[in-house]
C-alpha cells in the first residue's frame, strides 16, 4: 500500500527509487518547496550546489559519461530553467541520459507571464528527447519512472520535467512503479536477421574493410564485442572523437581517431577501404569532410540504434538497426575468419608520416616553448593512461583527443555534436563526483574556462578533487588557428586578456602552480596528478600553437594539411 | 535536384500538452512549410491523428517521418504523395496497437 505524501516528497521517493544518491541544482521560488523536502532527505540524496544552472547541468552530463547512470538537475522555474538550455541541446546531440526537474509556476498562473514563468514545454521540446509537465502530485512518480526509462534506454538523451508549484504541494498517494513499457516508444528490437546475413557477406568479400565506431559502443557496452569482431574478422577500426577509449589506444587493431583532426591514417583508410561499418556513430560533418566525397570505395554498413540515423547523412548498403553489442555478437558469429594483413599494416606506414611531421614536434620539441600536445601526452604518460579525461572546446580538445592514451572505456568525456564551450569545468565536476576513485584531468583553454569560472565554487564547498589543467595561450586559439589559416591572419577578437589565475586560484582555496619551462613539466604534472585535492595547473604554453594535421571544412579526408604549407601525399 | 511534389504526413500519436507544437518544429527546422493541418481523434481509442500538407521531397518527407516517429508520444508516422491515400495506414496501426497493447 503506497502512502500519502506531497508531490515535493514524491518527487525525491521516486528518485530514491530509481537508485539516484546525486543530485546537481540551484534553489529558488518555484522549486523551493522541494528544497524544503530535501532537507529532510540529505542523509539519502547528495546535493551538488552549483554556481549557476548550466554548470549543474554540464556536472550531470560528466556524470552520466562518467558512470552510464542518468544525471539529476533540480533547478527553479524562469531563468533557472532556460539556464540550463544549453546542456540540454548538449545532452541531445551527445546522446547522454540527463533528467532535468525544472520548477514551474502553480497552474493558475501558467501563461499569464507571472514572476519566473517561462515556457519550458515549447522550448525544450525541440531539443530534448522528452518534455512533460506535471501539474498533479500524483503525476509525480509516473512522470519520474517514465523519465527514466526514456532518457536511459534506446538511444539515451535528456528528458525535462516541468513541475508546477500545485503538484509540489498538492498531496497524493504515493506507490513506486518503474517504467518499462510505453505504448508509443518502442525499445530497440533485435537486429533484422536477413540485414546480418547481407553485412556478413559484404565483410567476408571484402579486401579492405574498416571500422569507424562512435560513442554508440560505449553506450550499448558493446566494447568487448567490438574487440571479439574485429579480432575475427582482421579488421582496422577508427573512433569518433566520442567512441575514444571504447578501445584501449594500444589495441592491435585501432588506428585513430577519425576526422578533421583525426589521425592520416584512419582518414585515409576510410578513403580507401572497400567495405566500411559504422557502429554506433552519425556521420557528424566533423568525421566525414565533404559527405559526397566520403569514403568513395566503400559499401557501407551501417549499425546504430536511432532509426533516423541510418541513410541520413551517407546513403548506405546494409542499414542494421538494433543495439551495437547485440549486433556486433551476432554478426561476429556470422563471418568468417580474415586477415587483412597488408591492409591493417598500411596504417603504420601513415603513421610514421604522422609521428615524423606532426606529432613528434608537437610532443617532444627540444626548444621554444611548452607545446599544447606535449601537456596531453605528459599527463597521460604519467597518469599510466588510468585517468578520466575531461575537455573543454577548442584546441586544448582536440590535443586532448589526439594525445591522450587510454587503457579503460569511459575515459574521455567532451561536448561533440554541439561542441559547447564552458562543459568542461563542471563536467569534470561530475565525472569526479560520479568516479571518486578514479583520476580525473580536464584540458581547458584560457577562454572555456572563463564561461563556467563560477564552478570553481562548487570545488571549494564539495571538496571536489579534480585536476584543472589550463592550456594557457592568450588566444581563442581554435577560432585564431581558422583565422590564420583561412582569413589572412586578421585576428578579430580572438586576443584574450587574462585574469591572474594564481589569484583566482587563492581565492578559490584551490591549489596551483603555473609552469611555462619545460625543465619543470613532469614535476609540476607529478605533483598535480599526485594532490589528493583540487588542483590547478596553468600551463603557459605556445601562443600560437595549431592543431594538425587538419582536413579543412569543405574537404575530402584524404585532404590532409601537415603544417601551413604542406599537404599530406600519399606514398612517401 | 529532387523534385519537389505535395506529400501527407499522416501522424498517430498519444494527445499530449506541447507534442503538435514540437512536430511542426521539426518541418519548420528544415524549412518546409505546413499547407494545411488538421488534427481529430483516430478510430483507435486515445489516440489522435494529425495529418499534415507540404510541399518538400521524398527524401525530406521520409526524414520528417523519422524524426516525428522518434517523438516518445508517436505512435508511428506515414507519408505519401497527396495523390495517393494508404490503405495499408489501416492495418499497419491496427497490428502494431495489438503488440504493443498486451
Ligand atoms: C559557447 C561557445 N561559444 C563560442 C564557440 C566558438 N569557439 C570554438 S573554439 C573557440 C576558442 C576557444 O578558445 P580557448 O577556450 O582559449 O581554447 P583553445 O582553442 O585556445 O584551446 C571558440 C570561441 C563555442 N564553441 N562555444
Amino acid at each position: 500500500m503506497g502512502q500519502r505524501l506531497t508531490g515535493a516528497e514524491i518527487l525525491l521517493e521516486s528518485l530514491i527509487a530509481e537508485g539516484v544518491d546525486t543530485v546537481f541544482g540551484y534553489p529558488g521560488g518555484s522549486i523551493i518547496t522541494v528544497y524544503d523536502k530535501l532537507y529532510s532527505y540529505q542523509d539519502r540524496l547528495k546535493h551538488i550546489l552549483v554556481r549557476h544552472e548550466q554548470g549543474a547541468i554540464h556536472a550531470a552530463q560528466g556524470y552520466a559519461r562518467a558512470t552510464g547512470r542518468p544525471g539529476v538537475v533540480i533547478v527553479t522555474s524562469g531563468p533557472g530553467a532556460t539556464n540550463v538550455i544549453t546542456g540540454v541541446a548538449d545532452a541531445m546531440v551527445d546522446s547522454t541520459p540527463v533528467i532535468v526537474i525544472a520548477g514551474q509556476v502553480g497552474n493558475a498562473s501558467l501563461g499569464t507571464d507571472a514572476f519566473q514563468e517561462t515556457d519550458v514545454v515549447g522550448m525544450t521540446g525541440p531539443i530534448d528527447k522528452w518534455t512533460y509537465q506535471i501539474r498533479r502530485p500524483e503525476d509525480v512518480a509516473p512522470a519520474v519512472a517514465k523519465a527514466f526509462h526514456i532518457a536511459s534506454t534506446g538511444r539515451p538523451g535528456p528528458v525535462v520535467l516541468d513541475f508546477t508549484k500545485d503538484a509540489q504541494v498538492g498531496v497524493g498517494w504515493f506507490e513506486y512503479e518503474k517504467c518499462d513499457h510505453i505504448r508509443s516508444y518502442a525499445l530497440p528490437a533485435p537486429a533484422d536477421e536477413a540485414a546480418l546475413d547481407a553485412a556478413a557477406e559484404l565483410i567476408d568479400n571484402a579486401e579492405r574493410p574498416f571500422v569507424v565506431f562512435g560513442q554508440g559502443v560505449v553506450i550499448s557496452h558493446a566494447e568487448e564485442q567490438l574487440k571479439a569482431f574485429l579480432k575475427k574478422g582482421g579488421i582496422p577500426a577508427a573512433s569518433t572523437m566520442l567512441g575514444l577509449s571504447a578501445l584501449p589506444s594500444d589495441f592491435p587493431y585501432y588506428v585513430g581517431m577519425a576526422g578533421m583532426h583525426g589521425n592520416v591514417a584512419s582518414n585515409m583508410m576510410t578513403q580507401k577501404c572497400d567495405v566500411l561499418i559504422a557502429v554506433g556513430m552519425r556521420f557528424s560533418d566533423r568525421v566525414t569532410g565533404t559527405p559526397s566525397h566520403y569514403a568513395p570505395n566503400a559499401k557501407v554498413i551501417h549499425i546504430d540504434v536511432d532509426r533516423t540515423e541510418i541513410g541520413k547523412i551517407i546513403p548506405v548498403d546494409v542499414g542494421i538497426l538494433g543495439d551495437a553489442a547485440e549486433v556486433l555478437e551476432r554478426l561476429t558469429a556470422k563471418i568468417k575468419f580474415s586477415f587483412h594483413d597488408e591492409w591493417a599494416a598500411s596504417a603504420r606506414r601513415y603513421d610514421a608520416v604522422e609521428k615524423a611531421k606532426v606529432a613528434a614536434p608537437e610532443t617532444a620539441p627540444d626548444q621554444g616553448p611548452i607545446n599544447m600536445g606535449e601537456v596531453v601526452s605528459k599527463v597521460a604518460e604519467l597518469s599510466g593512461r588510468k585517468a578520466i579525461i575531461v575537455t573543454d572546446v577548442g584546441q586544448n580538445q582536440l590535443m586532448g583527443a589526439r594525445y591522450s592514451r587510454f587503457a579503460d572505456t569511459r575515459s574521455f568525456i567532451s561536448s561533440g555534436g554541439l561542441g559547447t564551450m564552458g562543459f568542461g569545468l563542471p563536467a569534470a565536476i561530475g565525472a569526479k563526483v560520479g568516479e571518486p576513485g578514479r583520476q580525473v584531468c580536464l584540458f581547458v583553454g584560457d577562454g572555456g574556462i572563463q564561461m563556467t569560472i563560477q564552478e570553481l565554487g562548487t570545488i571549494m564547498q564539495e571538496g571536489t578533487a579534480v585536476k584543472i589543467i589550463i592550456l594557457n595561450n592568450n588566444w581563442l586559439g581554435n577560432v585564431r588557428q581558422w583565422q590564420e589559416l583561412f582569413f589572412g591572419e586578421r585576428y578579430s577578437q580572438t586576443r584574450l586578456l587574462n585574469p591572474d589565475y594564481s589569484l583566482i586560484a587563492k581565492a578559490y582555496g584551490i591549489r596551483y602552480r603555473c609552469v611555462s619551462e619545460r625543465r619543470e613539466l613532469d614535476e609540476a604534472i607529478r605533483e598535480m596528478l599526485d594532490a589528493k585535492e583540487a588542483y590547478i595547473l596553468d600551463a603557459h604554453v605556445v601562443e600560437m600553437g595549431m592543431v594538425y594535421p587538419m582536413v579543412p571544412g569543405g574537404r575530402r579526408l584524404d585532404e590532409i594539411l601537415l603544417n601551413k604549407d604542406e599537404w599530406y601525399r600519399d606514398g612517401e | 535536384m529532387e523534385n519537389s511534389n505535395m506529400y501527407i504526413i499522416s501522424v498517430y500519436s498519444e494527445n499530449q500538452v506541447g507534442l503538435l507544437s514540437s512536430i511542426s518544429n521539426i518541418f519548420t527546422r528544415r524549412g518546409i512549410n505546413i499547407e494545411s493541418l488538421t488534427v481529430f481523434p483516430s478510430e483507435f481509442p486515445g489516440i489522435h491523428h494529425f495529418t499534415f500538407r507540404a510541399i518538400t521531397t521524398e527524401r525530406a518527407a521520409q526524414q520528417v517521418v523519422g524524426f516525428i516517429e522518434k517523438k516518445v508520444e508517436v505512435v508511428k508516422a506515414f507519408c505519401f504523395p497527396d495523390n495517393s491515400t494508404s490503405a495499408a495506414e489501416h492495418g499497419i496501426m491496427e497490428e502494431y496497437l495489438q503488440n504493443r497493447n498486451q
